[in-house]
């Protein structure tokens, strides 16, 4: 019989979906603008791009929405990596994804109501929201309003930069992105920790 | 010089393919040349600028005797007031500080303004009267290419015969995209062009009145607010390159059919894709519009401007295919692996 506890509280539930169906929003039209070509358009050019200024901005939004909640009610703490045996306890995360997991070992690090991220998760998801989403929205920003670019940089348009670092950050989420739902199938059941994402309890 | 919207170009260019054949009246001016410019500027006639130093020299003090007097925005006449000597009706006079950059500006002011021009005075001294010769005179191959285009454009069944070459092209300033040096710059020159009439009540009803007197000005922010950051594509594209028919090749000249708003490109992803638009239109006269820099495609392009889709990073974009193709290839071998060992573990 699984255990269940309670450690998700509603805000941190709407701000992850919602997150999530604005990064795959600015996915697939980012996909189309970037790639874009007449004869195999994934989304239209002119609609791909009201869709990405528009998501994108309430992307802006939420992020700072959730850097406010998070200094609010301290859930920023989850995510500063502890010391104490941290790498090891990294290492020993990447060993139950690469081994462990197939002969049906148990997780390392499972939840508590105190830390809710193993040490991978900590270091990983800071990384991702603390430095590449700042990244990805303020070259956003700049992208929307181009007059905030510099006007030559190197020699180049000053937006060249901007969009080479907008395509990296974006890259490094997609690839983020891929990784986070498939991990999310590493729960008790395929379906645990989608269903922890909703509801809030962790089962173990 | 704004001058030659009358002076020059006065003939409709739906007249100009008659001209491209050289006529009795044609020949017989270049007699007339011949007597009045000595040797070398005959060849001038037809636009072939001499640049050895000595017509360069004849060219600038031939010049120089017609700027004593037309110069800056006013007419000016040594020893007169300015306001004694006989100015042609609505004939602005004055020559343009971008004469000597512009295409025709080796040229002497007497291969154009001919006749009665060759003396002064200009009058009618000896029956010469003063005449401008008119673009297809000298441009002759170029008159009869665009014309079939200039005549489906919207200006000509609009404005009928008040519309002719220099409406457009100013024969004192219009220099090539070689000549100007800089994308921005011809940007700036070719967007000049229709922002005059365009962007101005004045011009518009100048020539828009004489024969669509109610039809008035559409604001031109307005009619393009579909466009995003719309200034921005006014500094990096022409109005020609969206408002004329697709080009099929770089060495094809641009079509002189203007389209109106309904027929004109209107898909972004014309210009927004790597085989974009335009590299047949705007960087056309780009050499190197076909090689690559710091891996970026289209690097003529991506020089001047950023076009999202148009100026992708191949060694970024081969980066983003083997992080989130290598991440899916894991995952799913990953997800199987897993399956695998469950199903067996089930069985046994």
């Amino acid at each position: 019989m699984s255990e269940r506890i309670f450690i998700l509280p509603l805000w941190i539930r709407i701000w992850h979906w919602t997150n999530a169906l604005l990064i795959i929003t600015l996915t697939i039209t980012g996909i189309s603008l970037h790639f874009s070509n007449p004869d195999l358009m994934l989304v239209r050019f002119d609609l791909a791009a009201r869709i990405h200024d528009i998501a994108g901005l309430a992307l802006v939004a939420l992020y700072l929405f959730f850097v406010v909640a998070n200094i609010v009610t301290g859930n920023w703490w989850q995510y500063v990596p502890k010391p104490g045996e941290f790498l090891e306890k990294c290492r020993r995360q990447i060993r139950f994804y690469a081994y462990g997991i197939f002969r049906g070992e148990p997780h390392p690090y499972p939840p508590t109501t105190q830390a809710n991220f193993n040490a991978l998760q900590q270091i990983v998801y800071w990384i991702i929201m603390y430095l590449f989403m700042p990244l990805l929205l303020i070259t956003g920003i700049m992208f929307l309003w181009p007059d905030l670019a510099p006007k030559r940089v190197f020699g180049f348009d000053g937006l060249t930069p901007v969009a080479v670092l907008h395509y990296l950050a974006g890259l490094v989420i997609v690839t983020f992105m891929i990784a986070h739902i498939y991990l999310g199938t590493t729960g008790l059941k395929v379906s645990s920790l989608f269903k922890m994402m909703i509801t809030g309890w962790h089962e173990h | 010089m704004t001058a030659t919207a009358t002076l020059s170009g006065r003939r409709p260019i739906a007249r100009a393919a008659r001209a491209a054949c050289p006529p009795a009246g044609w020949i017989g001016m270049l007699l007339i040349l011949a007597v009045f410019l000595p040797g070398t500027a005959l060849a001038q006639t037809r636009g072939a600028m001499g640049t050895d130093p000595e017509t360069v020299a004849q060219v600038r003090a031939w010049n120089a005797e017609c700027l004593q007097c037309h110069v800056g925005d006013s007419l000016q006449e040594p020893g007169r007031s300015l306001f004694t000597v006989p100015k042609a009706a609505g004939a602005s006079m004055r020559v343009s500080p971008g004469f000597s950059a512009s295409n025709h500006g080796g040229m002497a002011c007497k291969t154009c303004h001919t006749g009665g021009y060759l003396a002064y005075p200009h009058d009618m001294a000896g029956g010469r009267k003063a005449e401008t010769l008119q673009c297809d005179e000298c441009h002759a191959q170029e008159a009869f290419r665009v014309e079939a285009q200039v005549a489906k454009s919207v200006h000509s069944r609009n404005l009928k015969e008040n519309f002719t070459c220099s409406t457009c092209h100013d024969p004192h300033l219009a220099a090539s995209a070689k000549r100007l040096g800089s994308v921005e710059k011809l940007v700036a020159q070719d967007n000049g062009m229709c922002l005059n009439c365009h962007n101005s009540d004045e011009r518009f009803a100048e020539f828009g009145g004489k024969v669509l007197p109610d039809k008035q000005r559409p604001d031109i922010d307005t009619i393009h607010a579909w466009l995003p950051n719309t200034q921005r594509h006014w500094e990096a594209a022409r109005c020609i390159d969206c408002h004329t028919p697709p080009s099929t090749h770089r060495s094809l000249a641009l079509s002189h059919e203007i389209l109106d708003k309904d027929k004109a490109q209107r898909s972004c992803a014309a210009c927004h894709t790597q085989n974009s638009a335009l590299r047949t239109r705007l960087y056309r006269h780009v050499a190197e519009i076909e090689t690559r820099e710091l891996g970026f495609i289209n690097a003529a392009i991506v020089r001047n401007t950023y076009v999202i889709g148009a100026t992708r990073n191949a060694y970024l974009d081969a980066l983003g295919f083997i992080l989130v193709g290598g991440t899916l290839v894991v995952v799913v071998i990953h997800g199987l692996i897993r399956i695998v060992i469950a199903r067996r573990r089930r069985t046994s």
